[in-house]
């Protein structure tokens, strides 16, 4: 009897721990945010890694120069002030007076410059800042970013989810900043301050108390909880234990979604992220080598048919290279609108005949694995339709990232589904993909597709260093034009973005860099 | 009585075979399953591939797709008739590498002891402690998912029953007067394993060799479940596994193939249960 009780005991008292923790934890309390995410980071550092999962937390803890309306107008953050001189070759910062990192030490412009420096050194996106030279700094407040030629990206390269700005006493230590051991810990100056980090299951962020904007952010704590599984953060948003999911790209539970009372699903913000689902060439294989071939698979895609039925409406068509959110999207481009009778025609002008059994060739396709809505039902898809014009696909699967990766990265493929990223200013997602100076071996996301036209890569090199804004967006226009006609990427649709969140949340991040921005308006009501 | 005994032990196992109805009902079933599957396709001539309607459509919306469309608005009817073939073949396939190697591994253990016993049996014992179906996705991940390599990979791993199966009879029987007998006129020793011992072996592993198609069938079904399947050929599994997404709107994807994989197993069950009584001569007088 005893016995039994003592054990009742243990069992109410470890559930009652249990529920301490949990509710320690995951707390529903006020104001706490638990935001959702399938995207495990590896590290908390953005300035030396680059994806959405680094990103989104990164922004909350670290603050950046500028940051961006919902109009793609630079706006004040650490930086109260900027100009350019020097006809555009150098940038003034005027920092903030009250800036403090989360140590107490203030934001100062030695900070600025080393973390430019070291965004330059390390930073993925290497036309990014490869134009700034060095950073000086007359006086504590001003930081003068030195270019060697006019850079009008360098304003959104100084954005959130972009420049994050460390604390130089913390990073500046000499070790190697990939893998510095602060960037599991990081220290920043942005509105939330870090508290743990549990790689591939959460980070907890609590409010600093001390941002340099007065009256935010309004949330105590944030927490960052990673799913491994989509349907598992379904019901975790359905039981609201997570309020918050930016970037939600799963169609086939977003109409279940909708129906739930109390939560909400918008597509604003997040523009500048760009990210558009493409089929990528390799133009060096035959035959893909000739722009007719390529046109003639772009011409047999029903866009339509890929967004309205099997995307169930939920994406929209991809026109050309550069999202149409952008300042520099031009429509004006051939819209290859499903015509197979072309099709055929421009196959039987490549002198790809019908063969005995009514194929003209063989090929494979390749999709990058992850998202099967996005990539491999497209590529299932494409299998089905292209045996209508005599193409015979192959659909041949990655068991993983980096199995797909080392195909693409190591030019071994025919023809690959992609999605790939705009991030703000054509010169840090576009140009890479058809400069002919990045065709590059074992390098993801290069000119995989080996495209190469000079005319192309004058009108890139003239458009990356014009200042004048209707001049820049004739030559992406000219640019964007010649790409979609030269067909080294058929482009298919724009990657749906949406954030879904409980009702009484407001002031949602519907910035042009959506939730890989701060958040530090965001409030419960 | 005379008669019956001129049948010998295999017609004997027929007859006893046919008294059962559970296993006369497996064969019919199997059968059906075979008219299906060889006959339908050409029959049904519909592309299991291509896309005859809007996705998603409930069965008997649309008289072209009376088994309704899967995700992409390919026509589930046109997949399951020409999707058994492969989901069978691989079955089949990948029973008969189980049983060669099984047999090849059990037969020389058992006949040799000692060492080779010790060596073969520490081999057998390796793959054993491996989990079987990681074991499977390990090696289709390193090689790419095809047919071929899932039913290598199907029959690398699900053959360690077999061997010690193969290596039981075969210690049982190598004791045995006949075998003595061939042993002292001289044959040799492969003669012994191959003519002497391996047909008296023979009954229990036809049996466990039914049963592994079915086993096969059902794990081919479990790899594509969780994707690893080839998505260039149509088969049962690689339907579930590529429908599942979607079980929430579109259960007939996947219900239909799974109800073929359900009904086939179930089959080879049933004969493979009628072939073990049939021939074990214990069973016999029930």
């Amino acid at each position: 009897m005893t016995r039994r009780l003592s054990i009742r005991a243990a069992l109410a008292a470890s559930a009652a721990v249990l529920a301490c923790f949990a509710s320690g934890v995951f707390a529903q309390a006020q104001n706490t945010l638990v935001w959702g995410t399938s995207q495990a980071p590896r590290h908390l550092n953005p300035a030396v890694q680059s994806g959405i999962a680094t990103m989104m937390p990164g922004a909350q803890i670290f603050a950046s120069p500028l940051r961006f309306d919902d109009k793609w107008n630079p706006q004040p953050y650490l930086a109260e002030s900027w100009s350019f001189q020097d006809d555009g070759l150098s940038l003034l910062l005027k920092l903030v007076p009250n800036a403090t990192f989360h140590d107490g030490r203030p934001v100062t412009s030695e900070d600025v410059a080393f973390s430019i420096m070291t965004i330059k050194a390390n930073h993925p996106f290497s036309s990014m800042l490869a134009a700034v030279d060095r950073v000086d700094t007359p006086d504590p407040r001003i930081a003068v970013i030195r270019m060697k030629q006019p850079h009008p990206a360098i304003l959104y390269a100084l954005s959130p989810p972009l420049c994050p700005i460390l604390p130089k006493h913390v990073y500046g230590d000499g070790i190697d900043p990939k893998n510095h051991p602060k960037n599991n810990a990081p220290v920043g100056s942005g509105p939330y301050k870090f508290v743990e980090f549990k790689p591939g299951e959460h980070i907890i962020l609590e409010k600093n108390p001390n941002f340099f904007i007065k009256g935010r952010p309004h949330f105590d704590r944030v927490i960052f909880r990673i799913f491994k599984d989509s349907n598992a953060l379904l019901l975790a948003l359905e039981r609201r234990e997570v309020h918050y999911v930016p970037f939600w790209s799963d169609l086939a539970s977003l109409d279940a979604l909708a129906k739930k009372p109390g939560l909400l699903i918008t597509d604003k913000g997040g523009e500048a992220i760009g990210p558009i689902n493409w089929l990528a060439f390799n133009t060096k294989r035959k035959p893909f080598d000739d722009a007719r071939v390529r046109q003639a698979v772009s011409f047999a895609v029903d866009r339509e048919f890929i967004t309205r039925k099997l995307h169930a409406g939920r994406t929209k068509v991809a026109t050309g290279p550069i999202a149409p959110g952008s300042p520099f999207y031009t429509g004006a481009v051939e819209t290859y609108k499903v015509n197979l009778e072309r099709a055929n025609k421009l196959l039987d002008d490549a002198g790809l005949r019908k063969g005995a059994n009514a194929m003209r060739f063989a090929a494979a396709v390749d999709f990058l694995p992850g998202n099967n809505e996005q990539q491999k039902n497209v590529a299932e898809y494409l299998k089905a339709q292209l045996k209508k014009i005599g193409v015979d696909l192959t659909v041949r699967s990655s068991p993983d990232f980096p199995t797909w990766a080392k195909r693409v990265g190591g030019h071994d493929f025919d023809m690959t589904m992609d999605s790939v990223f705009n991030w703000g200013d054509p010169v840090i997602g576009v140009h890479r993909t058809y400069l002919s100076s990045n065709i590059r071996q074992g390098v993801i996301w290069s000119n995989t597709q080996s495209y190469s036209n000079p005319k192309v890569d004058d009108l890139l090199a003239r458009a990356g260093v014009e200042r004048n804004l209707d001049k820049r967006k004739a030559l992406y226009g000219e640019f964007q034009k010649i790409v979609v006609a030269e067909a080294p990427i058929a482009f298919i649709n724009l990657l749906p973005y949406y954030q879904v969140y409980d009702k009484s949340l407001k002031n949602l991040p519907t910035t042009i860099w959506g939730a890989a921005a701060p958040i530090d308006e965001m409030r419960r009501e | 009585m005379a008669e019956e005994r001129a049948r010998g032990p295999w017609g004997e196992a027929w007859s006893v075979f046919g008294r059962n109805y559970a296993a006369l009902v497996g064969l019919g079933l199997l059968a059906l399953v075979a008219a299906m599957v060889l006959v339908g396709p050409l029959v049904y001539g519909v592309d299991p591939f291509e896309i005859v309607g809007a996705p998603k459509m409930g069965p008997g919306i649309e008289p072209d797709a009376p088994f309704g469309t899967d995700y992409l608005g390919r026509d589930v009817l046109a997949g399951l008739l020409k999707g058994g073939r492969p989901t069978l073949i691989v079955g089949i396939c990948a029973a008969l590498i189980t049983t060669i190697i099984g047999i090849t591994i059990g037969s020389l253990g058992g006949f040799y002891g000692g060492a080779v016993d010790g060596a073969l049996g520490r081999v057998t014992e390796f793959f054993q402690v491996l989990p079987a179906l990681l074991f499977a996705m390990v090696l289709i991940t390193l090689f790419t998912p095809s047919l071929l390599t899932v039913t290598l990979a199907i029959g690398v791993v699900a053959w360690t029953g077999m061997a010690r199966l193969t290596r039981a009879e075969f210690l049982r029987i190598k004791q045995l007067e006949f075998v003595r007998a061939a042993r002292s006129i001289g044959a040799s020793n492969a003669r012994i394993i191959w003519r002497v011992i391996l047909p008296n072996a023979l009954p229990p592993i036809i049996v466990s060799a039914t049963l592994a198609t079915g086993t096969a069938i059902l794990f081919e079904a479990g790899l594509s479940f969780l994707g690893l399947s080839d998505p260039n050929v149509m088969s049962w599994g690689m339907m579930i596994g590529s429908n599942r997404n979607y079980l929430r709107e579109a259960w007939w994807a996947v219900t239909f193939p799974g109800v073929c994989i359900f009904i086939t197993v179930l089959a080879i069950s049933l004969v493979g249960d009628g072939l073990n009584d049939a021939f074990n001569p214990k069973l016999r007088t029930r």
